[in-house]
């Protein structure tokens, strides 16, 4: 248990030392370049590996819903806001205020794909996290 | 800070939560090829498809290079750490812990490693050390995200 949770922990450390590099990349190159590179490693990277261990095209995938096959190009905004970002506000905002935008989307995704859910902790959890975005633009800079 | 940080700051924070939600459809196809097909085949659709988007996407708007000097080899590694992201999250997620505490964890594994990160200035980017704000509005938002987390989805 422990060891999951220690590769549980990793692997959060891991998306934010993915975005720092990115973010590197990005300011010797560009936001949309860096998130090229980005998803074209990490393609080596994945094929090598289901090279190795197999089974890249068990289960049914050709059943999936068309739409499912769209996170990709999601996910070159993605990375290449977040590439954009860490440079100008930093590595704990923008890990922060995605996190924010996260959970709020998700909460609202959920409601409207009618998944069951806890109103009141729902309104809470949101509120505080609306809460905190106020705090942290807020104020004068020094 | 200069003047002209402080009028685009509330501008990248923004950009920064609509940032994240667009993770929120990420997690919902991505989590859909993989109830289908491997986990394996949930991460490498996207890379595949994610590279040809940026490649039509640089051949369209060929972005200007900030610099003409190339940058160190290890700054195009960043896709190996989130492929590695991906396969971690997965074996966790298969184990005890289930999706709220690998969410959890890794939200508190994100966090601390930025804050470590922007203290020490890693890896070539700007020295920050956060204020008693920026920490007063991570303990809001990360008590609301865990709620959210461990209740939110209780009926």
């Amino acid at each position: 248990m422990i060891f999951f949770a220690a590769l549980a922990i990793l692997a959060g450390v891991l998306v934010s030392l993915s975005r720092q590099v990115n973010g590197r990349l990005a300011l010797s190159t560009s936001a949309m370049e860096s998130s090229f590179w980005n998803h074209t490693v990490g393609l080596v990277f994945i094929t090598g590996v289901a090279l190795l261990v197999g089974g890249l095209f068990a289960g049914e995938p050709g059943a999936a819903p068309w739409w499912a096959y769209f996170g990709g190009p999601v996910g070159v905004i993605f990375v290449a806001a977040g590439s954009w970002l860490i440079a100008r506000i930093g590595a704990a905002h923008t890990a922060l205020l995605i996190i924010a935008g996260q959970m709020t989307s998700g909460v609202i995704l959920d409601i409207i794909m009618g998944a069951p859910g806890n109103l009141a902790a729902r309104s809470l959890g949101v509120g505080l996290i609306l809460a905190g975005m106020w705090v942290v633009q807020g104020g004068k800079r020094t | 800070m200069s003047q002209r940080n402080q009028s685009t700051r509330p501008l990248y924070f923004a950009a920064a939560f609509g940032t994240g939600g667009l993770l929120s459809f990420m997690v919902l196809f991505n989590g859909t090829l993989a109830a289908y097909g491997s986990l394996f085949f949930a991460s490498w659709v996207p890379h595949l498809t994610g590279t040809i988007t940026a490649l039509l996407v640089l051949s369209v708007l060929k972005p200007k290079r900030a610099h003409t000097k190339r940058p160190p080899l290890w700054v195009y590694l960043g896709g190996v750490s989130g492929a590695v992201t991906v396969m971690l999250s997965s074996a966790a997620l298969n184990s005890g812990l289930a999706l709220s505490g690998t969410i959890a964890l890794g939200l508190a594994g994100q966090m601390v490693f930025s804050l470590f990160a922007d203290m020490r200035g890693m890896f070539g980017l700007p020295q920050r050390t956060p204020v008693r704000r920026d920490i007063l509005a991570l303990v809001l938002i990360i008590t609301g995200s865990l709620i959210l987390i461990f209740l939110g989805s209780g009926s």
